[in-house]
């Protein structure tokens, strides 16, 4: 009897920094890799970083890595060279910034979007030029696809496929005592953004929330985590506010410590205004806290445009407020029921029909 | 949309209220809600709440008013919409709160008992409405951001009277009807009677953007929830969000924004469309964001048909493009003679404006629809009326005028001289005079007479005592603090606080009433402003180009290019209006509409 069966998968991601990176977007593309390997189709995925900034974690068995790739420019040229000679079925572009790359191993390559890297065109023009030319998109988010498509209006497949929440790693638990001493936190009611601090992306909406903190109850403090070069005046501001006393900032703080900083939190808050999905509000949503999110930036989508957090306009000081209030006054931590949505395992079950959709594309584009 | 009374007689010493009285005053209210109608009066006999109703969002009779909350507790009648309701519900429902109807009405009632007066900076849309509380003996009233809905209130130390309009309250019979030259000077010095006044003495406009309580002793010191100077002074810093997005990108999502708030409704909703930037914009927007036939409606006169100031032909071509189901009205002067007396019944202050909102809004109610969107403020958003370049250039001259020996003297005497040789407008001599402040300047340009000129149309006696109370220059100059920081900032309070309040906006509410239909107006929202201030600031009057950009397709350039006409309604000779030194001949159209009013 005859048989029948594809050929197994062979994929390739270039990444900026992934195994052993920081951030939300190495996050994102551990489990875009991860999703990819556990295709039922897939032989091998290849991963070619232009960083590694720390040791790399657990990198499951059909991915291979090529850490050599990160050493330096030409060691990444070397290694780009060596793979022309591999066929992969499909080619992803983990960056806009890496488009001229991905194009001379394919014209095919499949671009990820994340955020502001995609919101507006490259100063590089050869890397705008090519963001026009892509055929599909992945975007963690509709409005990163909304604003890609707004400067580069390529007619292109658009897939949609929002983070993933471990909820092994976070879940709810009680204060960790140590923390609640080193930050102060004994009898303290608190907010709690986490995000990088930095000049340049001043959209986190920090400032929006020291500016109302004045305004409410005194127990109430604000614990800033993460570092950056904006602390210096964020420190400043809170100080012209006589709000000093009553905002923590931790600075850079160790990855373990995540779920417990989220579980110090009574309520997360982020007006932000450039969040290109806002994985953050995922964590904290795991571990029972109520969030508050932005209207006007992806956070609209991680809290499913209200269902599971309130949404406030960043401009409006007053919602922020009155919305803290509201969330303030829940009486217990609970996860809500429709983050099942963003579950690790719909994050495979997305990743892999868009796989088939892209394979499909590529099979009927070939002559 | 909806039309609302109440009274209360918060003194005790003050008599009860007259059940005679809240009917009269809700039934002269009538076009503004034909749909159902009521009244509610207190046990004690000392408060009375009214209103009648344009069904809109809930369509069943739970969403009659007054209404009352689950616990009885509080009464409210509200004119308006909110539009970002549901996600207020949601919220009000996620912190165990039951509703028994699916009316914004509710949510405000319940937002109230959450949060008390901050509510107002929780609703996104336009409203005007009082809240009773029954064991407080307390009475809440708000009045949205621009002042889109109207609000007035009569206080006689005892009583309060409060009406969406001021013909309604005199309908009541209570009021005095002495007039305010305050008012009077107002109006024949911009148009309009500018906020709070009213031409009568005791009739007062609940300021937009504030709410106030009236408890035992009265009222008290009005909240501001708004501040427009202020809005635009925060857009000035934002300049990391700036450059975040490309203009016309946020230009777009923030307009589609506003417009799918502005599409809740559980009626048809139309469109008025010209053939200029704004509305050509907003109706192929809402094609997009809507998904579903858009009825379109232009006017046209028939002594200016086919001619440049003739909208009609771009704007049919413009709706069969995008294909919405358009129709061109024609006007005739017939029927503008027939509609005059009508016209002047409905019109609650006197304007010199509101012709053509009396005729579009009539057309769109013909067309069976309950509901239209409106591009209006698009100019005052986008930075596009002439004010906007002008201002700048008086203000920088005039204070080097100031600075330089003799300056102003010189200046004065030149515009006077270039004013009688008729090569210049008979308000120049007013810019030498007002013309170093951003306030006076703007009042200079957009002014009908100058404050010199009041004698020609009023009593000198009544002319000064009006200036005095009036405080115009200084009022305006108040609408700047806090200083929003660049020429377009001022300008555009200026412009949004003033004319946009106290004539556009008001006329569109009076005019769009009387024909029952409800008139949206997604450009003129606090929200909006609020996400687009940013960039308006930064990138000023270049705002109105991102916005024909916006569009998917973009706007044809028949309608980019189009010389700026606004709606002429070829007044000058239907209404036979004398020459008066004025090109549109709206001072003796302004006359003509006192003396109608004072009838």
């Amino acid at each position: 009897m005859f048989n029948f069966q594809f050929r197994k998968m062979k994929l390739l991601l270039l990444a900026t920094d992934i195994y052993g990176g920081y951030g939300g977007i190495a996050l994102y593309n551990r489990d875009f890799v991860a999703a990819l390997a556990s295709h039922p189709d897939c032989e091998e995925v290849v991963v070619v970083p232009r960083i590694i900034p720390n040791e790399p974690e657990h990198i499951p068995s059909n991915v291979r890595f090529v850490s050599e790739a990160a050493k330096s420019n030409l060691a990444y040229l070397r290694a780009i060279n060596a793979l022309r000679k591999e066929r992969f079925d499909l080619v992803f572009c983990g960056h806009v910034n890496l488009l001229p790359v991905a194009r001379t191993l394919s014209s095919d390559a499949v671009l990820l979007v994340y955020g502001i890297e995609a919101w507006k065109p490259s100063r590089n023009r050869i890397r705008s030029r090519l963001a026009t030319q892509i055929r599909s998109v992945i975007s963690i988010s509709e409005i990163t696809m909304r604003r890609f498509l707004a400067w580069t209006s390529c007619d292109c497949r658009q897939f949609i496929l929002p983070n993933a929440i471990h909820q092994d790693l976070y879940r709810i638990a009680p204060r960790d005592p140590a923390l609640v001493a080193r930050y102060g936190l004994e009898d303290k009611r608190v907010l709690l953004t986490v995000g990088r601090v930095v000049a340049a992306e001043r959209y986190k909406g920090f400032d929006e929330v020291i500016e109302i903190l004045g305004d409410l109850p005194e127990d109430v403090v604000y614990v800033i985590a993460g570092g950056g070069n904006d602390l210096p005046r964020l420190k400043r501001r809170a100080r012209e506010l006589g709000v000093e006393h009553r905002v923590v900032f931790t600075g850079l703080f160790p990855e373990a410590e995540k779920p417990a900083l989220y579980n110090l939190a009574d309520v997360y808050v982020m007006p932000s205004r450039g969040e290109g999905f806002g994985f953050v509000l995922l964590e904290a949503m795991a571990c029972g806290v109520p969030v508050i999110a932005s209207r006007h930036d992806g956070g609209r989508e991680a809290v499913r445009d209200g269902e599971l957090g309130i949404l406030v306009d960043p401009n409006n000081l007053a919602a922020i407020r009155m919305a803290i209030i509201e969330q303030l006054a829940r009486a217990e931590k609970k996860i809500p029921e429709g983050l099942a949505y963003f579950s690790f395992e719909n994050f495979k079950a997305r990743t892999h029909a868009i796989v088939d959709e892209c394979r499909r594309l590529v099979r009927t584009s070939r002559p | 949309m909806c039309g609302i009374t109440a009274i209360h007689a918060y003194r005790s010493d003050a008599p009860r209220i007259d059940a005679q009285e809240l009917e009269a005053i809700t039934e002269r209210m009538r076009p503004r809600g034909p749909d159902a109608g009521g009244t509610w009066i207190s046990e004690d006999g000392r408060t009375g709440l009214g209103s009648r109703r344009l069904a809109i969002i809930d369509l069943t009779p739970e969403g009659n008013q007054p209404l009352h909350d689950t616990t009885n507790e509080l009464a409210i009648v509200f004119n308006g919409e909110i539009y970002n309701h549901r996600e207020l519900r949601r919220r009000l429902e996620r912190m165990g709160v039951r509703f028994h109807s699916h009316s914004d009405t509710e949510v405000i009632l319940e937002l109230y008992k959450m949060h008390g007066a901050g509510m107002t900076d929780l609703l996104r849309g336009m409203f005007a409405f009082c809240i009773f509380d029954k064991r407080a003996r307390r009475m809440f009233v708000a009045r949205d951001p621009y002042g889109i809905k109207p609000l007035y209130f009569a206080d006689d130390g005892s009583t309060i009277r409060i009406a969406s309009t001021v013909k309604a309250l005199l309908a009541g019979g209570a009021i005095s009807r002495t007039k305010d030259p305050a008012g009077i000077a107002g109006f024949f010095l911009t148009g309009s009677v500018p906020e709070p006044f009213t031409i009568f003495d005791s009739i007062r406009a609940v300021e937009a953007g504030t709410s106030f309580f009236v408890d035992e002793q009265g009222r008290t010191q009005p909240r501001s929830h708004y501040s427009l100077s202020n809005v635009f002074r925060r857009g000035c810093s934002q300049h990391a969000f700036v450059k975040l997005v490309e203009p016309a990108a946020q230009l777009r999502e923030f307009v589609c924004e506003s417009l799918a708030y502005h599409l809740v409704s559980d009626v048809p909703v139309g469109a008025f469309l010209s053939a200029g930037i704004d509305s050509s914009g907003l109706v192929a927007l809402t094609k997009e964001v809507a998904r579903e036939p858009l009825r379109t409606v232009t006017l046209s006169y028939d002594t200016t048909r086919s001619s440049a100031q003739d909208e009609s032909a771009d704007a049919e071509r413009f709706a069969q493009e995008i294909g919405s189901v358009h129709t061109t009205r024609l006007i005739t002067r017939e029927e503008f003679l027939a509609d005059v007396p009508r016209f002047f019944d409905a019109m609650d202050q006197p304007t010199i404006d509101g012709v053509n909102t009396w005729f579009v809004s009539k057309a769109a109610a013909e067309l069976g629809l309950k509901v239209a969107i409106s591009g209006i403020g698009g100019d005052e958003l986008f930075g596009s009326y002439p004010s906007f370049s002008a201002l700048p250039r008086i203000v920088r001259a005039m204070s080097l005028a100031e600075r330089l020996p003799a300056g102003v003297p010189a200046a004065r005497s030149t515009l006077r001289m270039m004013s009688k040789l008729g090569i210049a407008s008979p308000k120049s001599p007013g810019v030498a005079e007002f013309g170093a402040t951003w306030g006076g300047a703007y009042l200079v340009k957009r002014g009908l007479y100058m404050p010199s000129e009041l004698h020609e149309v009023m009593e000198p006696d009544a002319a000064e005592e009006g200036m005095r109370r009036l405080a115009l220059f200084e009022r305006a100059e108040k609408l700047l603090e806090p200083d929003p920081m660049n020429g377009f900032g001022r300008v555009a309070t200026l412009e949004a606080a003033l004319y946009m309040r106290n004539q556009l906006l008001r006329d569109t509410d009076w005019a769009s009433m009387a024909h029952s239909l409800e008139v949206r107006t997604p450009l003129v929202d606090a929200w909006l402003l609020r996400q687009l201030a940013p960039l308006l600031m930064h990138e000023g009057r270049a705002s109105k180009q991102y916005f024909a950009e916006s569009p998917r397709p973009q706007l044809p350039e028949y309608i980019r290019n189009r010389p700026k006409t606004g709606f002429v309604v070829p007044l000058t000779t239907w209404a036979a209006l004398e020459p008066d030194g004025t090109s549109t001949r709206m001072r003796s159209w302004a006359k003509r509409v006192m003396r109608e009013m004072e009838n």
